[in-house]
């Protein structure tokens, strides 16, 4: 029993605006049974008994940290069921299946489970000298880090802030699913995924298969943001009903489900303290950093905290920086990817910095980001490199008019460093027959829309016209290994594979037919070619936002406009970086405006609806205006990491630009509602700007 | 999010409707436009074991002034409201709330009847009526009746229906000239409930003084809340008095019982309430004078 | 048994006869049982607009509908848009303008489209930013869907002249 792709509309624009795209839950096979999961309604209780159903006394499997989660082995076990404590509201403790969803959603009813409660630990501040939520630990923190040196310095100018970014829910429009079909030795697994090849490592890996036993297929995927780079429990509970039933299972959450149960973004507290001369450049740079990591440490919640610590610097250019990083266990799902993961929290840490110092020193804050920008690589105290700054970011301001925007309106700036996810490299398969030329990619859109630049590479490659080539989907039958498509990576290394593998079967081509080689001989034969691309350079590149705020004529602050300058190398496909880069600037509104998880003292998500956590409509998005510098990279296509620039340099800069329409300092995203009157609606007391 | 099993049935009038909801005593629910309902049974918060669809009844869909009322009958979708020329040019507060209740597919199901009848303190409508002074009739087993707008709603999600009543009009009095309604809400964003919602209508005599003054609160108390204490105070107030009008945002503040949830806290909210009366009876006696 | 109804719908222009529970949601009806998958769920709460149909020439959320409450009327899906291998006006303007990413939300928002464009031939930016505020989109950040609906208005006009 398999699904196949054969007769699929090729181009996905004309499949999705037919309807006639294939995600998972579109999947009907015979003889398909559809998996229900129970899940704990307690933030932290001890399972006393559960009966019923598919439980953790059956499924001893633990979860293995994979994808882009990955940060080596965890001090905590992850029960894909649990039968003995449950450590977050929405965590698996066992699965029904049904003949359909309905039937599946009745016999959920029958299992019955007894908790005892215990008191959850909520607070990540607190959860330092809270007893540890999981037996057998000595306390909560699962990570901690020093980064640079501990220094003293003499400064004019301290400026100590501690900074927050609320925890925040990925809502991949489409949610999270899977079809698992077992043959008695080899699993198939149809996924809307990030990364086939995550899945299938961490499936084998808990379902004790073989890597080779395990065929990981991805369907058409309704986004990702990072929350489907890795794997959750209820991929190897599906997997392993469809082994035990031996017939197809489904697993389609709701959206209710995907809230409680996909790893959250952000989460991270940021103190931080700049020491600077009256001019406004930088002596030294002091910060801990603090991250939720939820209840078990596999979603990158063990590695985020040091991650965002490395790169808090930026693009700037610091003497002395000295940070600490910890991450804490609390009982919330888990801390995973969101979209920059990492990358914004420095950035909006440092970004607040920077215009509390040019609030303290009367300096503009453009020049004062200037006057600490470099003009050659650099690499920071806390370790990361950087290429130079100052050249591009004058660019920006430029292009952003901004000398003459800010006399007039209420603008704010960010500049900063994305970091591109380079490491592991990425893979891309090209084969030709039959006149066409089919390509795979090793780690594939899962809404990015990665075919439009592989077919414009490809085509430009091989000088064939885009019509006879066929973009596949992922299958990590067809491919021999790959990583995943996530942290700006995609364009980047993805499109050098592609590029160094149409090159060698060009090579191969010219080689097998000499003088007589053509572009349509090429296409007359039959040709392979794979290519696993590992860059050898600095990818990091650079980017700046400015944004203006406007009153409503209610009086309400809101964003107006937000003008993106990123430096994205070689652009691969204007539209698609366009609607890529407005996306992710919705999503940063909505991170400074709307966009939280909030829990109750008892670790009960209040914000369990798409609506409450805070997604935007075409109602609440302002202007986009998007540019780049044309700056080629040093890799074969000139192209540069643009995914997540977004949701690095918007909320700094649209937070600024609030704070100077009303006069009031924020430190903490998403803004609450009643500071973002003209008037003081509530009586609230706050920090002026000065 | 599936709904638990329920019975089904669709009778064609109001008579076999209740009839239906009499026999089950209060194990039946009426689907009106179900954009309230249906989400509940999905999340299997609602169970009853008989649904009565009354989509099918007919002569429950519309709009009309007569015998002193303007008249919406209860399956009068609200995107019906959205488009009414009528409602735009003399009932302000009605039609400005029409086009603030959730988005505009939900508004093409969602009707007048089951938005008052819900009892939710967060729904628009129920702060229209209270402000307008309106009523409601229903039709039970023993007949028609009608209820004051300040008798009907009683609690959170209760109403003055009986379990075999069902809501079949709402009446909005026609208001004499000189006359204006707002609605004002504030959301977070398009489609959520209020954070705080106002509901004005106001009629001014010759000297531009306040005649009659209605005001009804949206989401800051078990039910929505009608603003007497305030509402009187405004009346023999000059139409551009401020400071009455700000004292009357006081006094509705005071006569709020805001509780803090995800969309603010109790302050800001009760901070909101004091805002909107004073904007509300502004705006609202703008259009008295332009006779809207 | 749990009570079953028998139902006949208009899907697409045909008539569509089913028994099935009262419970059905409209959506899982095209979905599982008419095999129409362009309809998506993409939430549980009425907000995301993934599962947006006609129903009776109205647009409304399929998710927020018993099948049984369709019965004797008239569905259109996504898939009813069209025909005869050519798009729509309102699919070609998104696939002209790169109104989607992932695809997901499409469905909705080009059926949210058409019905606006049914029933105003020349909306403002503000009209199709009202239109589409029930349809939630994650990818775009909805510049380039708006751009799409122009695109589909101009194109429909042009077809009428």
């Amino acid at each position: 029993m398999e699904v196949t792709f054969e007769g699929e509309e090729q181009d996905p624009d004309v499949r999705f605006v037919r309807g006639t795209g294939k995600y998972v839950d579109d999947i009907k096979l015979e003889g398909m049974l559809h998996l229900h999961v129970v899940r704990s309604p307690y933030a932290r209780a001890r399972v006393l008994s559960v009966s019923g159903g598919i439980t953790g006394n059956e499924l001893k499997a633990t979860m293995e940290s994979v994808g882009e989660d990955a940060g080596g082995k965890s001090a905590v076990s992850f029960p894909a069921l649990s039968a003995s404590y449950v450590n977050y509201v929405g965590q698996p403790v066992a699965a029904v299946l049904g003949l359909d969803r309905y039937d599946a959603a009745d016999k959920a009813e029958e299992v019955d489970v007894q908790y005892e409660p215990l008191r959850p630990v909520i607070d990540p501040e607190k959860a330092l000298a809270s007893e540890p939520i999981h037996p057998g630990m000595e306390n909560n923190l699962v990570a901690a880090a020093e980064l640079g040196k501990e220094f003293e310095v003499k400064a004019p100018i301290e400026i100590e802030e501690t900074l927050r970014m609320t925890r925040i829910s990925p809502n991949p429009m489409e949610t999270k699913g899977m079809v698992a079909v077992y043959d008695g030795s080899n699993l198939t697994v149809y996924a809307s995924t990030q990364s086939p090849f995550s899945w299938r490592e961490g499936l084998a890996s808990s379902l004790g298969l073989k890597e080779e036993s395990v065929r990981v297929v991805q369907m058409d995927t309704g986004g990702g943001f990072g929350s489907k780079g890795g794997i959750y429990p209820e991929y190897v509970v599906a997997a392993y009903a469809a082994m035990k039933t031996k017939r197809p299972v489904k697993w389609s959450e709701t959206r209710y489900e995907n809230i409680l149960s996909t790893n959250m973004g952000r989460g991270v507290r940021g103190k931080m303290k700049v020491y600077a001369d009256r001019e406004g450049k930088l002596k030294g740079l002091k910060a801990d950093i603090l991250v939720d990591v939820g209840a078990y440490p596999l979603g990158g919640g063990g590695w985020t905290a040091r991650w965002i610590a490395s790169q808090l610097v930026g693009p700037y250019s610091v003497p002395r920086a000295y940070a600490t990083a910890k991450a804490v266990l609390t009982n919330k799902v888990n801390m995973g990817p969101y979209r920059g993961a990492g990358r914004p929290e420095a950035a909006f840490f440092m970004e607040r910095m920077m215009d509390r110092l040019a609030d303290e020193t009367g300096v503009d804050a453009a020049e004062v980001r200037l006057r600490n920008a470099t003009s050659r690589r650099t690499t920071s105290p806390l370790g990361m490199e950087a290429p130079p700054s100052k050249q591009l970011f004058m660019k920006a301001l430029r292009a952003f008019k901004y000398s003459s925007r800010k006399k007039k309106e209420n603008v704010g700036l960010s500049f900063f460093m994305l970091i591109p996810a380079a490491y592991g490299g990425e893979s891309a398969k090209l084969a030709v027959k039959g006149g066409r030329v089919k390509v795979w990619m090793g780690g594939s859109s899962h809404g990015q829309r990665h075919d439009v630049f592989a077919k414009s590479l490809v085509s430009e490659e091989l000088g064939i016209p885009q019509d006879v080539i066929d973009f596949q989907h992922t299958d990590t039958r067809s491919i021999s290994g790959g990583v995943g498509s996530w942290g700006s990576r995609t364009a980047i290394l993805g499109g050098g594979a592609i590029v160094e593998a149409s090159r060698s079967l060009k090579a191969a081509a010219k080689k097998k037919l000499g003088k007589k080689y053509s572009p349509a001989r090429l296409l007359e034969g039959e040709y392979e070619a794979e290519a696993f691309f590992k860059p050898k350079d600095l990818l990091n590149t650079l980017g700046a936002n400015m944004a203006s705020a406007r009153l409503t004529k209610e009086g309400n602050a809101v964003v107006d406009e937000v003008v993106s300058f990123y430096d994205a190398g070689k652009v691969l496909n204007p539209f698609m970086l366009e609607s890529q880069i407005t996306g992710g600037v919705a999503q940063g509104i909505g991170e400074i405006m709307y966009e939280q998880a909030i829990y109750s003292e008892d670790g009960q998500l209040l914000t369990a609806s798409i609506a409450d956590t805070g997604v935007i409509h075409a109602t609440e998005m302002p202007k986009s205006v998007v540019m780049t510098a044309a700056s080629r990279s040093t890799l074969p296509h000139g192209a540069k990491g643009v995914g997540e620039s977004p949701t690095i340099g918007v909320p700094p800069a649209a937070t600024r630009a609030l704070e100077v329409l009303l006069g009031r300092r924020f430190t903490t995203l998403p803004i609450e509602p009643e500071k973002l009157w003209a008037t003081d609606v509530a009586g609230v007391k706050e920090v002026r700007v000065r | 999010m599936i709904p638990p099993r329920f019975e089904y049935a669709a009778p064609k009038s109001v008579r076999e409707a209740v009839d239906l909801l009499k026999s089950r005593g209060g194990e039946a629910k009426v689907l009106a436009g179900g954009q309230s309902l249906i989400p509940l049974l999905k999340l299997r918060l609602a169970a009853p074991s008989l649904l009565v669809d009354i989509n099918r009844v007919t002569g429950l869909d519309y709009i009309r002034e007569s015998g002193g009322f303007l008249r919406v009958g209860a399956l009068t979708r609200v995107s019906t409201l959205n488009r009414s020329a009528l409602l735009k040019k003399r009932y302000g507060a009605l039609h400005d709330a029409s086009l603030t209740i959730a988005d505009p597919l939900v508004r093409n199901l969602g009707t007048v009847g089951g938005n008052l009848s819900h009892g939710d303190p967060s729904n628009d409508l129920p702060a229209v009526l209270l402000a307008a002074g309106g009523e409601l009739a229903a039709t039970g087993p023993s007949g028609d009746r009608s209820v004051r707008a300040e008798d009907f709603f009683v609690g959170t999600f209760t109403t003055a229906l009986a379990q075999d009543e069902i809501l079949t009009e709402a009446r909005f009095p026609v208001p004499p000239p000189r006359s204006g309604g707002v609605y004002l809400k504030v959301e977070q964003k398009v489609a959520d409930f209020a954070t705080a919602g106002v509901a004005v209508q106001v009629s001014l005599d010759k000297k531009s003084e306040y005649a009659r003054v209605g005001i009804g609160l949206t989401g800051v108390g078990p039910t929505a809340l009608k603003a007497t204490k305030a509402e009187a105070a405004m009346v023999g107030k000059r139409a551009t008095d401020r400071k009455a009008a700000q004292e009357a945002g006081e006094l509705a503040a005071d006569a709020s019982s805001p509780t803090t949830d995800i969309r603010g806290t109790e302050e800001y909210k009760r901070g909101l309430i004091r805002l909107l009366v004073t904007r509300g009876l502004e705006r609202a006696s703008q259009r008295a004078r332009r006779g809207a | 048994m749990p009570q079953t109804s028998h139902i006949a719908v208009e899907v697409n222009g045909v008539k569509r006869e089913a028994d099935v529970e009262p419970r059905l949601l409209l959506v899982h009806f095209l979905r599982e049982n008419l095999g129409l998958t362009g309809s998506h769920i993409g939430c549980d709460t009425t907000s995301c607009g993934a599962c947006t149909v006609l129903l009776d020439d109205k647009a409304m959320k399929s998710c927020t509908v018993l099948a049984v409450q369709a019965d004797g009327r008239k569905v259109m899906t996504v898939e009813g848009l069209g025909g005869h291998g050519k798009l729509d006006p309102v699919q070609e303007g998104f696939v002209a303008e790169h109104g989607l990413q992932c695809g997901f939300c499409t469905p909705g928002m080009v059926i949210s489209a058409y019905a606006l464009l049914q029933e105003n031939p020349d909306p403002t930016e503000d009209d199709i930013r009202t239109a589409i505020s029930g349809n939630i989109c994650r990818c775009t950040g909805y510049e380039k869907i708006i751009e799409s609906v122009k695109h589909a208005a101009k194109a429909r006009r042009r077809r009428r002249t």
